[in-house]
């Protein structure tokens, strides 16, 4: 994992190395030039973090103030009691677990399914193979549309069914073709040595070339969590009559919609919600609150996995 | 046929028929007009076999007035949903005989006991049907129940015949396998069989909705069946350029599309800007940091897009508190493309630009060198070598975005829609979606998607081509 951290940062730096050969002193159009950069840099990466920030003082400050709008640039009063009464909101808490459970068994299936089907697909030996892999990868190019696609879940009987969220992500012809380059990769012989002493192709892929695409099957992981995580339409479009099986993005986005009725989404909170936490709860740091919570995961692990996205994007430049 | 070996080769022909059937019935399975199991009006119309036997409760999801009535014994629906589990069970143990018959002699002796096993079941299945059929027949009140002998009743009983036909003939056709004889398959079709599974999956949600396209030639409301009474060949096609009020929401749903994608392609430089300029400043560390807080707003959802939007531009948001006044900058519907770009740039740029960082990294240094040697300057050697470098990553994102142009998707759109911008945010696919899922108008909106979907093959198909022209490499 060091190495792989070390590599990203050894690119950043080839790169910047090969744009400015040995510099010797810089002129006046350079110091002008660097302030412009700088000041434009900054100014863009403040416009990125700012907002998180904003949303994260208001979710930690007074109520009172929050709603008078009296906070700013710095929080005031901090606690942390909106987080709290979020364990009350227990339609969200519920909307949490369904994204929890969708996101680890979705990508565990996606993943396995990827490296399994990468690795079959690269086996020479196999029925049609040519055939069969091109049947996977045509469909990445087509698209029956929205409708269709919902008439056919309905057809399945998915509609309003937690397995929607799983099963049709099993098959990700895109990661299949990820793992398949990167199968191909990894030198033949450490397999065929395997193969010859005896061992069989489930044997092969689970000792040798499962522990051999750990980086690119992290890789799809880190993308198939974070889509899974972010995905709202679906839970929009296939679970219209069971809101308990709805993801914190849909929850996320009614409530974001829905002004009058917010108050009355507290009610519903068990015994920890006292009267004073209710009405101290207002329609505007509640949103600001679930919004929060919905995007901490997302950045708490962002920059630790920076690098896995970053090989993500560099390998999409490798076609199958 | 005493000798062995050529009783093997009949049964491997009798194989054929089994495998056929089976695979046959395995896909028919999962079509609702071929329900053997929809005994009755009651029964939903859009239920599978697949779900009439694993689900009793979407089965019975409309007869709770009869149970309750005792118009219908809920026996008799028990007896119905084990005869259709039984049948699922009977066509899964088929389908193992079929696999297992790819096998050596000893692999497809084993198999051939599964195969007798699953046609039996099926046989027995479709029997309590009938049962459950007869017993509907002889309700207290009929016509509340509503009995009907479904058609596909028949279709299954072939199939149950033949099975159990082609299985017996394989049980005494085949001879028996040596005692120390191994269990084993060819490695061709093991791994062929290892894979199955995902190749039906992948032939259910991708090829499958294609079937759902049949819907563009009928009339249809939800809820709804199809049948030739209701077949209105290219009424839809037609309907969406004579009826005026349909060709305008088109129009302007197009023009919506085309100026977001439009615009999109115009601006699709800036990564490769954002790119190059970070690449000026020195301080790795400080590049590292801001490269990583630019890609953030990349991992989140379009949803807390929204609410970020919300924060700060609201009436009560950051800008209006911070600056005073209050403008609810969202409701208002001007510069609404401009907007959506923007957010599109906010969230997308720092994402996009790392494929560039990683382009320039690539480029040859003795260029740069000999470039300084020749008194290039900064912007020089950015524009005359830098670029070109990037050019080829850049001409295939372009294709990419051109064979894209109509499906900008719908997230951004959807979250950011209100009713007083609807007329300038709708695009193709909020527009599907505003028309099949919330309207329920569901052949239009499939006649919609169905064209856009050939399009974009289509154009996906010329930008390939022109990329083979222009680079001599394909970008699919």
């Amino acid at each position: 994992m060091k190495q792989a951290k070390k590599t990203s940062e050894a690119k950043m730096e080839r790169a910047y190395a090969k744009a400015h050969p040995k510099k010797t002193r810089l002129s006046a159009g350079d110091v002008v030039f660097n302030i412009i950069n700088h000041a434009f840099f900054l100014v863009f990466t403040l416009l990125c973090a700012f907002p998180f920030y904003f949303l994260f003082i208001n979710t930690i400050s007074d109520n009172d103030m929050v709603q008078k709008g009296q906070i700013k640039l710095l929080p005031h009063g901090i606690n942390i009691s909106n987080y709290l009464a979020m364990l009350n909101v227990s339609d969200l808490g519920q909307a949490f677990l369904v994204t929890i459970a969708r996101t680890v068994l979705g990508t565990a299936l996606m993943v396995a399914a990827s490296a399994l089907v990468g690795y079959l697909v690269t086996k020479k030996e196999m029925w049609h193979r040519q055939f069969w892999y091109r049947f996977l990868v045509v469909t990445m190019y087509f698209n029956a549309g929205t409708i269709p696609w919902y008439l056919n879940m309905s057809m399945l009987g998915l509609t309003n069914h937690f397995s929607a969220y799983i099963i049709p992500a099993v098959v990700a012809p895109y990661n299949i073709i990820l793992v398949k380059t990167y199968i191909e990769s990894i030198p033949a012989e450490l397999e065929e040595s395997a193969l010859i002493d005896g061992a069989g192709f489930f044997t092969v892929f689970r000792q040798i070339t499962w522990p051999l695409c750990k980086p690119i099957l992290a890789t799809i992981a880190i993308f198939g969590a974070v889509g899974h995580w972010n995905s709202y339409t679906d839970s929009l479009i296939l679970m219209q009559s069971s809101p308990e099986l709805k993801t914190v993005q849909h929850r996320l986005y009614e409530y974001l919609n829905q002004t009058t009725n917010l108050q009355s989404v507290m009610s519903s909170g068990g015994t920890m919600a006292t009267t004073a936490m209710k009405q101290a709860l207002n329609a505007k740091v509640l949103k600001y609150t679930i919004s929060m919570v919905t995007v901490i995961p997302i950045l708490v692990v962002y920059p630790f996995m920076n690098r896995y996205f970053e090989k993500g994007i560099m390998l999409g430049a490798v076609k199958g | 046929m005493k000798d062995p070996a050529m009783r093997e080769k009949s049964a491997e022909k009798v194989y054929y028929v089994q495998r056929i059937v089976t695979l046959l019935s395995l896909f028919f399975i999962f079509f609702p007009a071929m329900n053997p199991a929809r005994i009755s009006g009651l029964i939903g119309r859009t239920l599978s076999l697949f779900t009439s036997g694993i689900s009793h409760s979407s089965l019975t999801s409309e007869m709770g007035r009869a149970f309750n009535r005792g118009w219908l014994s809920e026996g008799s629906i028990w007896i119905l949903f084990f005869g259709a589990m039984t049948i699922l069970i009977g066509i899964a143990l088929c389908a193992a005989s079929a696999c297992m018959s790819l096998g050596n002699l000893k692999l497809k002796n084993l198999g051939k006991g599964f195969g007798l096993g699953g046609a039996v079941c099926m046989c027995v299945g479709l029997v309590l049907i009938y049962i459950s059929y007869t017993q509907l027949l002889g309700s207290s009140k009929p016509d509340r129940v509503e009995p009907s002998f479904p058609a596909a009743f028949f279709l299954y009983v072939i199939f149950a015949v033949l099975l159990l036909a082609a299985s017996l003939l394989i049980f005494f056709l085949l001879p028996k396998a040596d005692r120390e004889d191994r269990y084993e398959i060819e490695s061709k079709y093991k791994l062929f069989l290892m894979f199955l599974p995902f190749a039906m999956l992948c032939f259910v949600f991708a090829y499958l909705p294609l079937y759902g396209w049949r819907y563009a030639f009928f009339e249809y409301s939800a809820g709804g069946t199809l049948s030739m009474e209701n077949f209105v060949g290219f009424h839809w096609f037609t309907t969406l350029f004579q009826n005026a009020a349909t060709r305008q929401d088109i129009l302007r749903v197009l023009r919506n599309t085309l100026v977001m994608s439009g615009l999109g392609i115009a601006t699709s430089w800036l990564p490769i800007a954002f790119a190059i300029f970070l690449n000026e400043i020195k301080q790795s560390r400080l590049r590292r940091v801001i490269q990583t807080v630019t890609t953030i707003p990349n991992f989140i959802s379009w949803v807390l897009v929204y609410a970020i939007a919300l924060a700060i531009f609201s009436t009560d948001g950051f800008l209006n508190t911070m600056f005073g006044g209050d403008t609810n900058y969202l409701m208002n519907a001007s510069h609404m493309w401009l907007k959506m770009l923007l957010w599109g740039t906010w969230k997308g740029i720092g994402w996009s630009a790392i494929i560039y960082i990683a382009g320039i990294s690539g480029i040859d240094q003795q260029l740069y060198e000999a470039a300084t040697v020749d008194g290039a300057g900064r912007f020089q050697k950015m524009w005359h070598i830098t670029v070109p470098g990037l050019l080829p990553t850049y001409f295939v994102m372009l294709l990419m975005s051109i064979a894209n142009i109509l499906s900008n998707g719908m997230d951004q759109y959807l979250v950011f829609s209100n009713a007083r911008n609807k007329e300038v945010i709708e695009v193709l696919d909020l527009y599907v979606y505003n028309l099949g899922i919330q309207n329920g108008i569901i052949p239009l909106s499939t006649v919609v998607g169905m064209v856009k979907s050939i399009v974009s093959v289509i154009l996906l198909f010329g930008a390939n081509r022109l990329s083979k022209s222009i680079r001599g490499e394909s970008i699919i």
